[in-house]
């Protein structure tokens, strides 16, 4: 799917996506994404611009995103489609994180089991 | 396969719908493809098309991708019977260094120091100021914690200043080193770090007799060299390079090393700079970018050599590198060396800059001239800055277990481990990267730091992804840069 098709698909309302007075406004499904996945996202775009968060219901996220100023609308919606892109990445991540947690932990677990780094007392 | 069993039986074909994932990274790599890492440093370029089927079990067992993951550990199946086994095993010899700790004991000797620098770091003092000298009290009590580390490999480097201009407890240390490690029996080994200025007869032939090593500056070609290393009375860069050759005649090539600074005036001059080591006959260089420490950050030299300055300069680097390799002369790039080694070596790389947990502490320790313990050579540049904030404590007042137990040393510790880190815990090069809480320390005012606005991730992003492409865009290139493993 192209990624305009994933920035509709996700965005309530995308339609109206507008760059007003260095900022853009829009509403995340939040049937789509988990809010961990937008948290992430949001702490990595910090040095393009501020994300904030608005109070989060069943199905949708309120987000604005700050620029800097001087930032161009054409580089501000190029900011919105990495967000969106990195948050279907995000998104899978989560995937694996909760099917493998377990693995991940008897991995350890075995790994270091033969170990002398715990002295047993 | 046997001549009773000619071919696989049907269901080898069918989708392997059975298989698990394994834990792992992944990340956006070039336009095209997805690079999935995982923690015992295993690597495997995908589209993204493959990536999701992979992690919604779509994979088909014929597939290339298939095999890929699961001969690097990726995903494992009802065939794979030591995947786990094997994993943990990797995962065990990986973490091990851990373990046996603190391989590098940096004693200051003096923090004097005959050159005048533009980027020294560690904010040098001039030749008369004797009180700037560590005492043989002091290097007593060093050597007495050196021993206490549990590495059975122990480096003890000599740095300054200029430390050949405190040789006297140089011989010293080596002389007193050596003999408490007839009961130790540790792998020991010394490096002086100098400028070379004042290497007399007399410390050559101490470095041959105690088999001392020696390692210097070599910035580039004459001018660069002199503009950037000003000796007093001048003639720096005859004075290295006549140097470099008599250490090498008297102690052999193995024994003598260089590294360079990159300034702003070297940025454009890198194939020079190169080309001047391969005329000192050396097989290794250094391409070393700025810290933001002493003099270097004082001034304003960091803002006219930025680190996307320096990444450039370091790709121009690599490809002249890579050019005199096929022409037939060996020669090394030194950090693309340590990457290699994250990247292939099952112990990784011993680099303490590049280690997780960071290796403040635990990879080095320094023993400051003022008998003060910093955890990193970098912690006590920054003291000299005004910030005490890795200072561990005092030769004369604070033991081993204190030490090595601090609130200031095992906190940052613990905070700073990429595996926790936000950003870090879910990017792909984490396996290859590691933790520096002093640059981020010095940089944004907190030992984590939000790798958004961090050189340092900056850096590590973009050579990984530079040497990966290497080795994935072209053979010849990757038989060269095996051999620097």
């Amino acid at each position: 799917m192209p990624i305009d098709e994933h920035v509709k698909s996700g965005i309530n309302g995308s339609e109206l996506l507008k760059f007003r007075d260095g900022s853009v406004r829009l509403e995340v499904d939040m049937r789509c994404y988990r809010l961990s996945a937008v948290q992430k996202v949001a702490y990595k775009l910090a040095e393009k611009c501020t994300v904030v968060l608005g109070g989060v219901d069943v199905t949708s996220l309120p987000i604005t995103f700050l620029f800097p100023p001087a930032t161009s609308e054409a580089v501000a919606l190029d900011v919105i489609r990495l967000f969106f892109q990195d948050l279907l990445d995000q998104e899978l991540r989560e995937q694996i994180a909760e099917e493998t947690r377990p693995l991940r932990a008897l991995l350890l677990a075995h790994a270091f089991s033969k170990t002398n780094l715990i002295r047993r007392e | 396969m046997t001549l009773d069993a000619p071919f696989h039986d049907r269901t080898e074909y069918l989708p392997a719908a059975s298989y698990r994932l394994l834990p792992f990274r992944f990340g956006r790599f070039d336009d095209h493809r997805y690079l999935l890492t995982n923690d015992v440093g295993e690597y495997v370029l995908l589209s993204r098309n493959d990536l999701v089927a992979f992690v919604e079990h779509r994979l088909d067992r014929g597939d290339g991708a298939y095999r890929a993951l699961k001969s690097r550990h990726f995903l494992f199946d009802e065939r794979s019977r030591v995947a786990l086994d094997l994993l943990a095993l990797k995962y065990r010899t990986r973490a091990e260094g851990v373990a046996s700790f603190t391989g590098l004991h940096i004693f200051v000797v003096t923090l004097r120091c005959d050159h005048s620098c533009h980027y020294c770091q560690v904010s040098r003092q001039t030749e008369d100021r004797l009180h700037f000298d560590m005492t043989p009290a002091h290097a007593d009590a060093a050597l007495e914690l050196t021993f206490r580390s549990p590495s059975k490999r122990i480096k003890i480097e000599f740095q300054g200043g200029e430390p050949l201009l405190n040789f006297d407890l140089i011989r010293h240390v080596v002389e007193r080193g050596k003999e408490i490690n007839r009961t130790h029996r540790r792998d020991l080994r010394f490096v002086i770090a100098s400028n070379l200025s004042r290497l007399s007869d007399e410390v050559l032939s101490f470095c041959r007799t105690n088999g001392v090593y020696l390692s210097t500056s070599l910035d580039g070609p004459e001018d660069l060299h002199e503009a950037q290393r000003p000796l007093r009375g001048g003639h720096s860069y005859r004075t290295t390079t006549d140097n470099i050759r008599r250490a090498r005649e008297a102690l052999g090539p193995g024994f003598i090393s260089a590294l360079m600074t990159t300034t702003p005036a070297s940025l454009m001059r890198v194939e020079e700079i190169i080309d001047e080591y391969v005329r000192q006959g050396f097989h290794s260089i250094f391409l070393r970018n700025l810290s933001p420490y002493g003099f270097a950050a004082r001034t304003n030299l960091l803002r006219r050599c930025t680190i996307e300055d320096w990444i450039e300069f370091y790709k121009r680097g690599l490809a002249r590198i890579l050019k005199i390799n096929a022409g037939g002369y060996p020669l090394r790039e030194e950090f693309t060396s340590i990457l290699l080694q994250k990247l292939f070596s099952p112990t990784g790389s011993n680099y303490v800059d590049l280690q997780s947990p960071a290796g403040i502490g635990i990879g080095a320790i320094v023993y400051n001239y003022d008998g003060s313990i910093y955890a990193s050579d970098e912690g006590r540049m920054l003291a000299e800055m005004g910030d005490a904030s890795f200072r561990l404590g005092h030769l004369d007042s604070d033991n081993y277990e204190k030490m090595m137990t601090s609130e200031s040393l095992l906190s940052v510790l613990d905070k700073s481990m990429p595996e926790g880190a936000p950003m870090c815990n879910d990017c792909p090069f984490l396996p290859y990267c590691g933790a520096d809480p002093v640059f981020h320390r010095v940089t944004q005012g907190d030992p984590v730091g939000h790798k958004a606005f961090s050189d340092f991730c900056k850096k590590q992003m973009a050579t990984l992804r530079y040497v990966i492409g290497l080795l994935e865009s072209d053979a010849g290139v990757r038989g060269t840069l095996l051999q620097w493993i």
